[in-house]
C-alpha cells in the first residue's frame, strides 16, 4: 500500500485535480489535523478554477462609464485610450481598415477587448445593439468572479472545505507556509477579496512589510476590489524589494485602468531592461499601442515578440493583418501560411489566405481557401466567409453571385451589417430603391459607429429629395469618420441648400 | 498741442486697464495683433444688436459716448444705456423692444448736441441731453371699413363677443393679416368667454387703431454733407413702408411703398439734392428708392437671406446666412464673391478717415471678426465668445474704436493701433496646399516581383485553375442560396407579392433582454394599390431550457409600404446558474402557409447573471 499523501502529491502534480482532492479528503477524514494534505487540498481545489490574474481583463460597462479613476477626463489624443488617435494624426483611417461593430479598427487577433471600443456615454453604451460578438460584461468586479465562486460551491453540496467566517486570520498568519495557500484558496477559489485582504494584511505585518509576495497579494486584492491607487502603492513597493514580471504587469495593468497607457508603457520598458526580450512584457506594449490605435508602433513591438518568440500567434496575426490592410497582402500570406504551418487550422485562417490570395493575385489559391473555410466554418463565421466571397465576386465583375453571397451572409448573421449596407449597393444597382432605403435604415441602426451606411442613406435620400433624412444621416456619417470628404462635401452642399431662398 | 496731449493721456489710461486684465496668453496674442484690448468687462450682461448701438458726442464736447439700446431679458428691462470709458453713466428705461438707435443733429443751436432717436414698436423717442424730448408716433395706417363696422358694432353691445370673433375670422380669410389691427389679433387670440367679455368692455372707448412696427431706423443729412449737420430720419416699417421724416418739425417728408418688408436702410446722398436709398429686404432682395420717384426698383436679387449690408463708396457689401459674402455694384452686378468659414452673425463698416480707408467688420459664428478690405482678408481679431453686436467709430477721444457685445453678455472695447497697416492685397497665391501632399503609397516588395514572375511563367495554368474554381464555387453558392430560398431562411423575402424586410436588434444586459423587431414591407409604393402585408404573425423557435419569450406569438396588423415597423419582444435568459448564450431564430409566417416568408437568426449576447454578493 503506498502513502495515500505520496499518492495525492502525485495526483497533484499530474493535475488529476479532482482525485487529488478526493485523496486529500480521505487522509483528513482520518486526521483533520493533517497540515500537509489540508494545504495539498486547498491548493488543488485552487488550481481547479485557478485563472491567470495577467491575462484576464475586460472591463464592464460599469467600469468605462463610471469611470473616475482616470487622471485626465479629456485627454489629449495619444496619451489615452479613451480618444485613441484619429486617421488625421497617423492613426488607421476607416476607409481603408474596417471598424469593428463597436467603433474600433479591426485587430488581427481577437482577446478580450479589442471588439469593443470605449463607448463616449452610457447611453451610447447601452444602445449599441449587442450580439454575441460585441456584448461586453456590464462590471467585471462582481459578475464573473461571484459566478466562478458560487460554481465551486455547487460542486460541493455538502458545503465549503473551509469556514471563512470561523477562521482566525491571525493564527494562520503567522505561519508563512499555511498562510500563502489559504490566502491563494481564498482569492481564486472563495472569490471573498474582502477576505483575502484581510488575511494578506495581517501576513505582510507579520512578515515585518519584508516579503514581496505578500506585498503582490494586498495590491492584488486592492486591484480587484478597485482601489487602484492603493494597488499601485503596493505594487511599487514589492518591485522595490524584488523586481518580478507578475508585479510589473499588473502594475500595468493599474497604469492602463487610470488611463495613462503612457506611463505603462514606460513601465514595461524599463523593465525590458531586467528582463530583456521577454515576450509578456513586449506583447504587452504592443496591445496598448494597438488600443491607442498607433498602428505602425503596434506592428514595430509586435516584429520584436516575434524575435524573441518565432511561434507567437497573436504577433504575427496581428502584424499580417496589418500587412494586409497597408496593401501588402502578399506579405501577409507568407504570415498566415506560417501560421498554418504551426498546425492551425481553422476559419478565419482559410479566409484571410482566400482573401489576401485574391488581392495578391494568387488567384488559382483564392477559392480554394475559401471552399475550405466554408466547409469548417459555424454560423457567425459563415456570415462574414460569405461576405468576403462577395467582394471576391464583386472583384471578378459577377454582381448576381456577390448578391447571393451577401443574401447568405445576412441569412447566416442577422447583425452583419456590412453585408446589410453591401445588399443595399447592389439593390440600388437593380433599381429596387424602396429596399435599399430599408437594407441601408438597418445597416446603421445595427451599427451606428460605422459611418458608410450613414453617408450611402444620405447619398440616396439626397438624390430622392429627402433632405431632413440625408442631413440628419450626414452628420451622423461625419461624426463617425470626421475625416470623410465626401460626407463632408454633403453637408457643405445641403448647408447650402438650407441657407438658400 | 495740449489736445494732442490728453489723447496720449486717454490711451495710457485704456491701456493701463488692459494690462490689468489680461494673461500672459493674450499678451503673447497681443504683439502681432494690430488692437489694444482697451476693455473687457466679462459681466456686462448687454443684449442688443449692431443697430441698437451707436457713438454721439452727446454734449457737443468732443467726448464721444456710447449709446447702447439695450433689449433687456427679451420681455422687460429694456433700457437705453450711456456708457464713458468703461462705465455707464446714465441709463433711461424704455417701454418696448428697441428695434434701432441712431444720433441726430436737429437745430442748428451752439453748442452743436445731436438727438437720440431710439425706434421701438410703432414710435420714434427723442432723447436730448439724455432727457426724454419728444414721441413721435408714424402715421396710423387705415382701418378695414369692415372691421370697423364690427368693432363699432361690438362696442354698442349690438353683438355679442362669439360673433364677433366668428365675423372677424370669416374676414380673415379674405385679407391678409397684416392689414388687422392689433386689437383683432388680440382679441382673436383670446379663448375664454369672459374674457373675451371683458377684453370688449375694456376697450370700448378707445378709438380703434391700426399701427405699424419699426424695423429699422437710419439718418439722410437734409441739405449739407457735414458730420453736424441737420438729418432727417428714414425708417422702415412691418408694414412695407419706408418713411422719411424731418426731425425738427416731425413730419414726414416722404413716404415709399416697396414690395417686402424692409430689415436695413442703407442710403447715400442728401435729402435736398439727391438721394438713393437701398433697402434689403425679407425676401432677399434690395430694392431702390429714388429722390425724384416713388415707384421702387429691384436693384440686386439674392441667393439667400441677408444678415448685413455695408456700403463702400459705390459698391454694397453683402453677408448673407449661407455664408457667402459678396460685393455688388448699385446697379446690380455682382464683382466678387466669398465663402465664409463659418456663419455671419453681425457686420459693421470701419471708416478710417485718418488712413482714408473703409473696410468691412464681419462677426462669424466662430467668435471671429473678420476685416474685409475690398475682397481681401487683412486681419482677424478673435473675440471670447461669438459677436453679437459690432461698432466701429470715434469713442472717447480715440477716433478707431471696435466695440463689441458678445453673446455672453460681455463687453469689448478696442483700439486700432496707430501702426496698423491693413495693405490692399490678398496675402496667399499660388496652388493650394494639397497639392503637395504626397499619397502613402506602400513599395513594391521583393515578394510582390517574384510572385509576378510565378504570374508570368504559368498565366494560363492559374487562369484556368481560377475559372475552374469561380465556377464551381458559383453552382455552390447558387446551390446554397436555393436552399435558403426554399426553406424561406433568409431574412429578406423575394416574394413579389410580399416583400419583407426583417431585422433585429438586442438590449438590455441580462437575465432580461429586449428584441427590437424591425419589420419592413419593402413594396414600391403605388396610388391605386395600398400593396398592404395583412395576415402575419411572427414567431420564435429558441431553446425553451435557456430563454423564456413573451409574447411567444406576435400579430402583426397590416403592414403598409414604407414604413418600419417595430415591435419589442421581452427575453428572460432563464438558466442563470451559468453563462448561457445561444441562438433565437424569429419567423415571419402568413396564416394558413406552412412556410415562412421570412426567417432570421439573432444569436443572443451571454446573459449577465442575477448576481447575489
Amino acid at each position: 500500500m503506498m502513502d495515500p499523501m505520496f499518492i495525492a502529491l502525485s495526483k497533484y502534480r499530474r493535475r488529476k485535480y479532482g482525485e487529488c482532492v478526493e485523496n486529500c479528503t480521505q487522509i483528513l477524514d482520518k486526521n483533520p489535523y493533517d497540515q500537509a494534505a489540508w494545504a495539498l487540498k486547498a491548493k488543488a481545489l485552487t488550481q481547479q478554477v485557478y485563472i491567470d490574474e495577467i491575462e484576464s481583463e475586460e472591463q464592464g460597462i460599469a467600469e468605462m462609464l463610471m469611470d473616475d479613476t482616470s487622471i485626465a477626463q479629456f485627454a489629449r489624443p495619444g496619451t489615452s485610450l479613451k480618444q485613441p488617435t484619429s486617421a488625421s494624426i497617423g492613426g488607421p483611417s476607416p476607409a481603408v481598415r474596417p471598424v469593428s461593430q463597436a467603433g474600433r479598427p479591426l485587430s488581427g487577433f481577437v482577446r478580450p477587448g479589442t471588439q469593443s471600443g470605449r463607448p463616449g456615454t452610457m447611453e451610447q453604451a447601452l444602445k449599441t445593439p449587442r450580439t454575441a460578438q460585441t456584448a461586453r460584461l456590464v462590471t467585471s468586479a462582481s459578475g464573473r468572479f461571484v459566478r466562478l465562486g458560487t460554481a465551486s460551491m455547487l460542486s460541493h453540496p455538502d458545503g465549503p472545505f473551509i469556514n471563512l467566517q470561523r477562521l482566525n486570520y491571525g493564527k494562520y498568519a503567522a505561519k508563512p507556509n499555511l498562510a500563502k495557500v489559504l490566502f491563494e484558496y481564498i482569492f481564486h477559489h472563495e472569490n471573498d477579496v474582502r477576505n483575502a485582504l484581510e488575511l494578506a494584511a495581517q501576513a505582510t505585518g507579520c512578515a515585518q512589510y519584508k516579503d514581496w509576495w505578500w506585498k503582490l497579494q494586498v495590491g492584488k486584492c486592492y486591484h480587484r476590489l478597485g482601489m487602484f491607487r492603493e494597488a499601485e502603492r503596493q505594487y511599487k513597493s514589492a518591485l522595490k524589494q524584488q523586481v518580478m514580471l507578475d508585479t510589473v504587469l499588473l502594475l500595468g495593468k493599474v497604469y492602463l485602468r487610470l488611463d495613462q497607457p503612457l506611463q505603462a508603457v514606460a513601465l514595461y520598458k524599463q523593465s525590458l531592461e531586467k528582463f530583456p526580450n521577454d515576450t509578456t512584457l513586449l506583447v504587452a506594449i504592443s496591445r496598448i499601442y494597438d488600443g491607442m490605435n498607433m498602428i505602425e508602433d503596434t506592428t514595430k513591438w509586435y516584429k520584436e515578440v516575434l524575435i524573441s518568440d518565432g511561434v507567437n500567434v497573436e504577433a504575427i496575426a496581428s502584424i499580417a493583418a496589418n500587412y494586409f490592410y497597408t496593401d501588402q497582402p502578399e506579405i501577409a500570406i507568407r504570415l498566415y501560411r506560417r501560421l498554418i504551418q504551426m498546425g492551425l487550422y481553422n476559419v478565419e485562417l482559410f479566409n484571410n489566405i482566400g482573401l489576401c490570395c485574391f488581392y495578391a493575385q494568387h488567384y488559382d489559391m483564392t477559392l480554394k481557401c475559401f471552399e475550405r473555410a466554408v466547409a469548417i466554418a459555424t454560423d457567425e463565421q459563415l456570415a462574414d466567409v460569405w461576405y468576403n466571397i462577395s467582394h471576391l465576386a464583386l472583384g471578378v465583375g459577377d454582381n448576381n453571385m456577390a448578391y447571393q453571397c451577401l443574401r447568405l451572409a445576412v441569412a447566416a448573421d442577422n447583425g452583419h451589417t456590412e453585408a446589410y449596407n453591401n445588399l443595399a449597393v447592389l439593390e440600388l444597382r437593380r433599381g429596387d430603391v424602396e429596399r435599399a432605403k430599408a437594407l441601408f435604415r438597418s445597416s446603421a441602426e445595427l451599427n451606428p459607429l460605422a459611418y458608410e451606411p450613414h453617408y450611402n442613406q444620405a447619398t440616396l435620400s439626397e438624390s430622392l429629395g429627402d433632405l431632413q433624412t440625408s442631413y440628419s444621416s450626414v452628420l451622423k456619417s461625419v461624426e463617425a469618420f470626421p475625416d470623410h470628404v465626401d460626407s463632408k462635401n454633403l453637408l457643405v452642399k445641403l448647408k447650402e441648400h438650407f441657407a438658400s431662398l | 498741442m495740449v489736445a494732442i496731449y490728453i489723447t496720449l493721456l486717454q490711451v495710457f489710461i485704456l491701456s493701463s486697464i488692459y494690462i490689468k486684465m489680461t494673461s500672459e496668453d493674450q499678451d503673447e496674442k497681443e504683439k502681432h495683433s494690430n488692437w489694444l484690448n482697451a476693455h473687457y468687462d466679462p459681466v456686462a450682461g448687454f443684449y442688443t444688436f449692431s443697430t441698437c448701438i451707436t457713438f454721439a458726442d452727446l454734449n457737443g464736447d468732443g467726448d464721444h459716448k456710447l449709446v447702447i439700446a439695450d433689449l433687456g431679458t427679451g420681455l422687460y428691462n429694456m433700457t437705453i444705456k450711456v456708457l464713458k470709458g468703461t462705465s455707464i453713466i446714465q441709463e433711461n428705461t424704455l417701454l418696448d423692444l428697441p428695434t434701432g438707435v441712431t444720433s441726430v443733429y436737429m437745430d442748428l443751436a451752439e453748442p452743436r448736441t445731436p438727438g437720440v432717436v431710439v425706434a421701438s414698436g410703432s414710435g420714434l423717442f427723442v432723447y436730448k441731453s439724455m432727457r426724454p424730448y419728444y414721441k413721435y408716433n408714424l402715421p396710423l395706417l387705415p382701418v378695414l371699413p369692415e372691421e370697423a363696422v364690427l368693432w363699432d358694432q361690438a362696442n354698442n353691445e349690438n353683438l355679442d363677443p362669439l360673433t364677433l370673433a366668428e365675423a372677424l375670422d370669416g374676414l380673415k380669410k379674405s385679407h391678409p393679416t397684416s392689414s388687422f389691427t392689433a386689437r383683432t389679433s388680440h382679441f382673436l387670440q383670446i379663448e375664454n368667454d369672459a374674457d373675451a367679455r371683458q377684453f370688449v368692455d375694456d376697450h370700448k372707448h378707445k378709438p380703434l387703431k391700426r399701427e405699424t412696427v419699426i424695423t429699422c431706423v437710419t439718418t439722410i443729412k437734409k441739405s449739407m454733407a457735414e458730420d453736424d449737420a441737420i438729418s432727417c430720419i428714414v425708417v422702415g416699417t412691418e408694414h412695407k413702408q419706408v418713411y422719411i421724416i424731418d426731425s425738427e418739425a416731425f413730419t414726414p417728408l416722404q413716404d415709399y411703398e416697396i414690395a417686402s418688408v424692409p430689415v436695413i436702410v442703407n442710403v447715400s446722398g442728401l435729402f435736398d439734392v439727391d438721394f438713393r436709398m437701398f433697402a434689403a429686404c425679407r425676401d432677399g432682395c434690395v430694392y431702390v428708392l429714388k429722390k425724384d420717384s416713388l415707384q421702387s426698383r429691384v436693384c440686386i436679387e439674392l441667393d439667400s437671406s441677408i444678415v448685413g449690408m455695408e456700403r463702400i463708396h459705390k459698391h454694397l457689401i453683402f453677408a448673407l446666412a449661407d455664408k457667402t459674402f459678396s460685393c455688388y455694384t448699385t446697379r446690380g452686378k455682382q464683382i466678387w464673391n466669398l465663402q465664409l468659414p463659418a456663419d455671419v452673425l453681425c457686420t459693421a463698416v470701419m471708416d478710417h478717415r485718418a488712413k482714408g480707408f473703409k473696410a468691412v467688420l464681419v462677426g462669424l459664428d466662430n467668435s471671429e471678426v473678420r476685416v474685409y478690405r475690398e475682397k481681401n482678408l487683412v486681419d482677424i481679431i478673435k473675440l471670447n465668445d461669438r459677436p453679437q453686436a459690432l461698432c466701429f467709430g470715434r469713442y472717447g477721444r480715440e477716433d478707431s474704436t471696435l466695440v463689441a457685445v458678445l453673446a455672453s453678455g460681455a463687453l469689448q472695447v478696442m483700439i486700432l493701433k496707430r501702426t496698423a497697416e491693413y495693405a490692399d492685397h490678398s496675402s496667399h497665391k499660388g496652388p493650394p496646399m494639397s497639392q503637395k501632399m504626397k499619397l502613402n503609397i506602400p513599395k513594391k516588395t521583393q515578394l510582390f516581383v517574384d510572385q509576378t514572375v510565378r504570374e508570368r511563367e504559368n498565366g494560363t495554368k492559374m487562369f484556368q485553375n481560377f475559372q475552374h474554381d469561380l465556377q464551381l464555387m458559383r453552382l455552390s453558392v447558387a446551390q446554397t442560396y436555393l436552399k435558403g430560398l426554399q426553406s424561406s431562411m433568409t431574412p429578406l423575402s423575394d416574394d413579389p407579392s410580399m416583400p419583407l424586410k426583417l431585422s433585429a436588434t438586442v438590449r438590455g444586459i441580462g437575465p432580461v433582454f429586449q428584441m427590437l423587431l424591425t419589420i419592413e414591407n419593402t413594396a414600391a409604393i403605388s396610388l391605386n394599390d395600398p400593396k398592404l402585408a395583412t395576415g402575419l404573425i411572427v414567431l420564435f423557435k429558441y431553446s425553451d431550457t435557456i430563454y423564456s419569450i413573451k409574447p411567444l406569438v406576435l400579430e402583426l396588423p397590416a403592414l403598409a409600404p414604407e414604413i418600419s415597423y417595430k415591435f419589442a419582444v421581452r427575453i428572460h435568459c432563464i438558466a442563470s446558474d451559468r453563462p448561457a448564450q445561444d441562438t433565437i431564430t424569429a419567423l415571419i409566417v402568413k396564416r394558413g402557409t406552412k412556410k415562412p416568408l421570412v426567417t432570421a437568426n439573432i444569436s443572443m449576447p451571454v446573459s449577465e447573471g442575477v448576481i447575489v454578493v
